[in-house]
This record gives structure tokens, C-alpha cells and sequence, in this order.
């Protein structure tokens, strides 16, 4: 880390740069931030920089380290689904989901269909929610204002109906082993209904809007390629991973839940660059917001909660379960001992995975690229830090 | 357009097993994925072969953990506990083939060769590992913390270094009427 002997330039050196006509420059370290409005949260990025390019940039995580699977070992089940929805803030019924099949599946706990449904319709709501922030932070970082007051009028139709459902805007703990914890209020349908169909209905302009706009176009296209072996190294997952043609997607292939009965797609890209991830991101709403409309036509009716035992005990085994979280896979590798609390669960977030490959990526971009490719990284802190 | 022709448990499990030969202690099939023990000698060859094996090619890396299994079973089976391991998920992403490496490391002084030769991503979970388990990996290009401070003392998900506020106060939990028995588990 920062500047050692070796990289110092010597005299002689920039006397012969000058001569040949170059600028003499020296690399300099440049603090960015922990308080950065690009950052999403606290963190920090610690750049060396010659001149306009960075030559190097190591993220420095861990402010927000709360110790999370420390935590779980010490509480029981039920506590912990409504602590690991604090994770990753922009898509906390996402977080859940692992957690609550890795104790079905431990447990064999059958979840009925009516509860498989709902949680389609839920985790795809919170994917739109999700994909909608980064789609006006994004913008926002690149200097487009505009954006912002869109997402969040279309946000808050969708924000509405979670609202209903869970009674939280952010932190739902909603999900249960077993299934949910109560059935969807009445007029939810419609709230949900007229979120997504506005979501479907205006989209195409905001495509417009940015995908179309010369200027967008020009602070993205090409920067900060992500080539498609580094993504597979890294594990690299989301809109991010299939930004770079890792065309990956575990609703399609491992289907949980009942993601096997919709009609979707998988969107993915080839170059690897800003403009190919925030691609990706914009059209995966539309087909979340189509799986929402497909499941509220299909949602069977029924119990929402399966039989499950008053006392939340999953029997020894491991299991290692991942779910598609809106930023990529999140898995949760799940011991148990028999107890009432997990013996340990290692938490796989997508966001820590996706923000280590950030330095191979930095190395040697210019300084003004920066914040595009920050930007189009699609992370959270609190996932990543967890 | 169905990318990923998915191989089946047992077929998985057969090409693994042939692929690695003795170079595992153990390999099984635990909810559809590929359980294989190793020896940390055998680590590096083991995750070269899967990756670069002909119909392995677990191209993606997903984690890098590890597990103190020290108090496993708690205070009634005691005769389950175990040591400490590395955990290593990796996964093939045309086969949809899922395999965990587990490898176990001695109690005292812990060491583990690292992998960041192979999966470059390795680099951050290794660290992490170091730091939460205290095992060193040994030729890592950047053995610093990644999380805590650097003048922390411990080791966090050792099961020996107790959460600060159950040393104050015992687990709530374990006064729930039907079972008055549950110990603290660190």
C-alpha cells in the first residue's frame, strides 16, 4: 500500500522525461473518502495517482463491520432473519430469503405454495426497489439530476405496497421459516398491480433519457471493462457479472421458490463496461416487474405458514443454499449442531465479492473515470462490510 | 435458451472423485453439492484440478471461510466436536456443479497455502479468514487485516473468544422455559 521507495522517481529521470518533451509527474496518494458521496456508505478508497491516471487503487473496507456471523451464533432463528435484513439495506426481503431456506431445507419444512408465490412477488418488488436507487445514483453521480426525482415517484407506489404488507419501508423481516409471517393485506394486488405497470409503462423513457444521451454514452462506453475471466476469479455476480457476459443467474439456473414458472429472461451483456452494467441493471426491472405481474395473476390461495414446530431446531447437517439478491448471488452456508441457534453460518454477500475485484479494475484509468466506475459498482457498505 | 445443461449429483460427484483420486480423504454428495476433504498439502493441486479439470471447470469462486467446529454439539455431545477448517466453495457455472473444499488445519499455529495463484479473488476472503480464525495462509501476496484494526487481539469467530456483551450477561434465550439447559456457547 501508498508510494514505496522504488516508485519514487529519481532526478535523473525527470530531467530525461523533460527532455523528451513529457510532463514530469509524481504519483501523489489521494484519499477518497471514508465520507464520499459515491461511496454509498463508508468507504474508502486509498488512490495513487500520477498525473490524470490512477495507478493504483486499493478499497479499504470495514468501517461498517458489525460482525454479523458472530452475531447469528448467538441467537436463535427467529431473531436472526430480522438481523441478516439489515445487511444489505436496499434489499432486505432479499436477505432473508437464503436464510429462511437454508433452515427449511435443514428442517424439511414444507413452505406452501400460496408462501412460495408471495415471496416471489416480494424479492422481485425489492429487486425493482433496489435496481431503481442505483438507477438514479448512478445518474446522479454522472451529473444527471433528473433521474432522481423519477426513481423515487416510481419507488414509491412499489415502496407503498411493501409498506402494506410488511409495515416497514426498509427492513422488513417478513420472511419465516416455514413460510411468511402473515397473508398479504387486502388492495395490496392492485397497489402492487399499479406499481409495476407504471415501472413497465415508463422505463422506455428513461432509457431514453440516459441510454440514448450522447454525453452518458461517452462517460461509460469502454470504461472500466471488467473482463470475463476476472469476473469468474473474482465471483463477480448481478448486473455487474452478467455486465461482463457472466451469464449467470441462479433463479434460472437452480430455480427456488417458483421462479421456474415464469416468463423471463436472463439480461446480460458482452462488454463489460459502465454502460453494458447499468444496461443490464435498467432491463432486469422491467422483467422483475413482469415476474410481479405473472405471479399476482398465478398466486394460489392457501395458508402462508407451512406446519412448523413451536421451537425453531435445525437438526445437525450443513447445507450451503444462494439465492439471485438484486446486486448478485448471496449464500449462506448454514452449520448446525442441533441447537437452537446456528453453530455458524458463513454469509456470502454479493456485494464484498463484487467490490474485490474494484482495484484490478482501477489500475491505470483516469481520475475523472473514477466515480462512472464507482458509480456502475452497484455495491452497498453494509453488504459488503456485513 | 437454456445455458446451463445441469449434471447430476451423482455424476458430479463420480467426475470429481476420478479427477482428484488420492489427493482427497473424503468425498461425498451432502443436498446436491460436492462435499471433498483435503489435506492443506493437497490444497492448491486440488483447486487447480478443479478448475482446469476436463468437465470440472468450476471457473467461479464463490467463498473462502473457514469453521471452528471445536464446539460442536455443545455441552451434551461433546464427543462431536472437531478442529478448525478451511472452507472453499467453488462452482462450475455451465454444469450448475456446486463443490466445497473443506481442509482441516491443526489447532496450534494453523497454516493454509494460499490460492490467490488460482482464483485472484481469494485475496480479500483469505484475509478475512486470517484475521476471524487466526490461520495463516501461507504465501498470500498482502497478509495484512482486512476488517479490524490492526492492533486487534483475538480472533473473532474463534469459539473460544466470547461476544463482550454475553461475558456481561448470559444468553436470554436460554431462559425460555422449555429448555433451561442451554449454555452459553461463547
Amino acid at each position: 500500500m501508498g508510494i514505496t521507495e522504488q516508485d519514487a522517481r529519481l532526478p535523473e529521470e525527470v530531467v530525461k522525461q523533460l527532455a523528451e518533451g513529457r510532463l514530469a509527474t509524481e504519483q501523489m496518494i489521494l484519499n477518497v473518502g471514508p465520507q464520499h458521496p459515491a461511496t454509498h456508505g463508508v468507504f474508502r478508497l486509498l488512490a495513487t495517482i500520477d498525473g490524470e491516471v490512477l495507478v493504483d487503487a486499493e478499497p479499504i473496507v470495514g468501517y461498517m463491520h458489525r460482525g454479523y456471523e458472530k452475531l447469528v451464533e448467538q441467537r436463535d432463528y427467529r431473531q436472526i432473519t430480522n438481523l441478516v435484513s439489515r445487511m444489505d439495506w436496499l434489499s432486505g426481503i432479499n436477505n432473508e430469503l437464503p436464510l429462511a431456506l437454508a433452515i427449511e431445507t435443514l428442517m424439511e419444512l414444507d413452505v406452501p405454495p400460496r408462501a412460495q408465490w408471495l415471496r416471489v412477488i416480494l424479492a422481485e418488488m425489492n429487486r425493482i426497489l433496489n435496481h431503481l436507487m442505483f438507477f438514479q445514483s448512478f445518474s446522479a453521480e454522472l451529473g444527471a439530476i433528473t433521474p432522481t426525482f423519477y426513481a423515487f415517484r416510481e419507488r414509491e407506489d412499489i415502496q407503498y405496497a411493501m409498506e402494506m404488507v410488511t409495515g416497514g419501508r426498509m427492513h422488513f423481516g417478513f420472511f419465516r421459516p416455514g413460510g411468511l409471517k402473515e397473508d398479504v393485506p387486502r388492495g395490496f394486488y392492485d397497489q402492487a398491480l399499479k406499481g409495476v405497470r407504471q415501472v413497465i409503462a415508463r422505463l422506455p423513457d428513461y432509457e431514453d433519457l440516459l441510454i440514448g444521451n450522447e454525453i452518458f454514452k461517452q462517460r461509460t462506453i469502454n470504461v472500466g471493462v471488467l473482463s470475463k475471466e476476472s469476473a469468474y476469479q473474482y465471483g463477480v455476480t448481478g448486473p455487474i457479472g452478467r455486465g461482463s457476459d457472466v451469464d449467470m443467474d441462479v433463479r434460472r439456473d437452480e430455480p427456488y421458490l417458483v421462479y421456474d414458472q415464469f416468463d423471463w429472461e436472463v439480461q446480460s451483456a458482452s462488454h463489460g463496461d459502465c454502460f453494458d452494467r447499468f444496461w443490464v441493471l435498467l432491463h432486469e426491472v422491467v422483467e422483475s416487474a413482469k415476474i410481479v405481474e405473472q405471479a399476482i395473476e398465478g398466486v394460489p390461495s392457501g395458508p402462508v405458514l407451512g406446519k412448523v414446530p413451536r421451537v425453531i431446531q435445525a437438526p445437525e447437517g450443513e447445507v450451503y443454499i444462494r439465492c439471485e439478491n438484486p446486486l448478485g448471488e448471496l449464500g449462506m452456508y448454514l452449520v448446525s449442531d442441533g441447537d437452537r441457534r446456528p453453530y455458524r453460518i458463513k454469509i456470502r454477500t454479493p456485494s464484498y465479492s463484487n467490490v474485490s475485484a474494484l482495484r484490478e479494475i482501477l489500475r491505470g484509468t483516469l481520475v475523472a473515470d473514477m466515480i462512472a466506475i464507482l458509480g456502475s459498482f452497484f455495491f452497498v457498505l453494509g453488504d459488503v462490510d456485513r | 435458451m437454456p445455458v446451463v445443461e445441469r449434471l447430476a449429483p451423482e455424476d458430479a460427484l463420480a467426475r470429481v472423485q476420478s479427477a482428484l483420486g488420492d489427493s482427497v480423504t473424503e468425498a461425498r454428495l451432502n443436498f446436491g453439492q460436492v462435499d471433498v476433504t483435503c489435506e492443506p498439502a493437497n490444497f492448491v493441486s486440488v483447486m487447480r484440478t478443479l478448475r482446469d479439470g476436463e468437465g470440472l471447470e468450476c471457473k467461479f469462486f464463490t467463498f473462502l471461510s473457514g469453521i471452528d467446529r471445536t464446539a460442536f454439539g455443545g455441552t451434551d455431545k461433546p464427543e462431536k466436536a472437531g478442529g478448525l477448517e478451511v472452507l472453499c466453495h467453488v462452482y462450475a457455472p455451465d454444469r450448475a456443479v456446486h463443490v466445497n473444499v473443506h481442509v482441516p488445519v491443526g489447532l496450534e499455529d494453523p497454516v493454509c497455502p494460499t490460492i490467490t495463484g488460482i482464483y485472484a479473488g481469494a485475496e480479500w476472503h483469505e484475509r478475512e479468514t486470517a484475521e476471524m480464525f487466526g490461520i495463516r495462509f501461507e504465501g498470500h501476496p498482502n497478509p495484512v487485516k482486512l476488517y479490524l484494526p490492526e492492533d486487534f487481539e483475538g480472533h473473532p469467530l474463534r469459539k473460544t473468544f466470547r461476544l463482550p456483551s454475553r461475558i456481561i450477561k448470559d444468553w436470554p434465550g436460554a431462559k425460555d422455559p422449555e429448555e433451561a439447559a442451554a449454555g452459553g456457547r461463547g
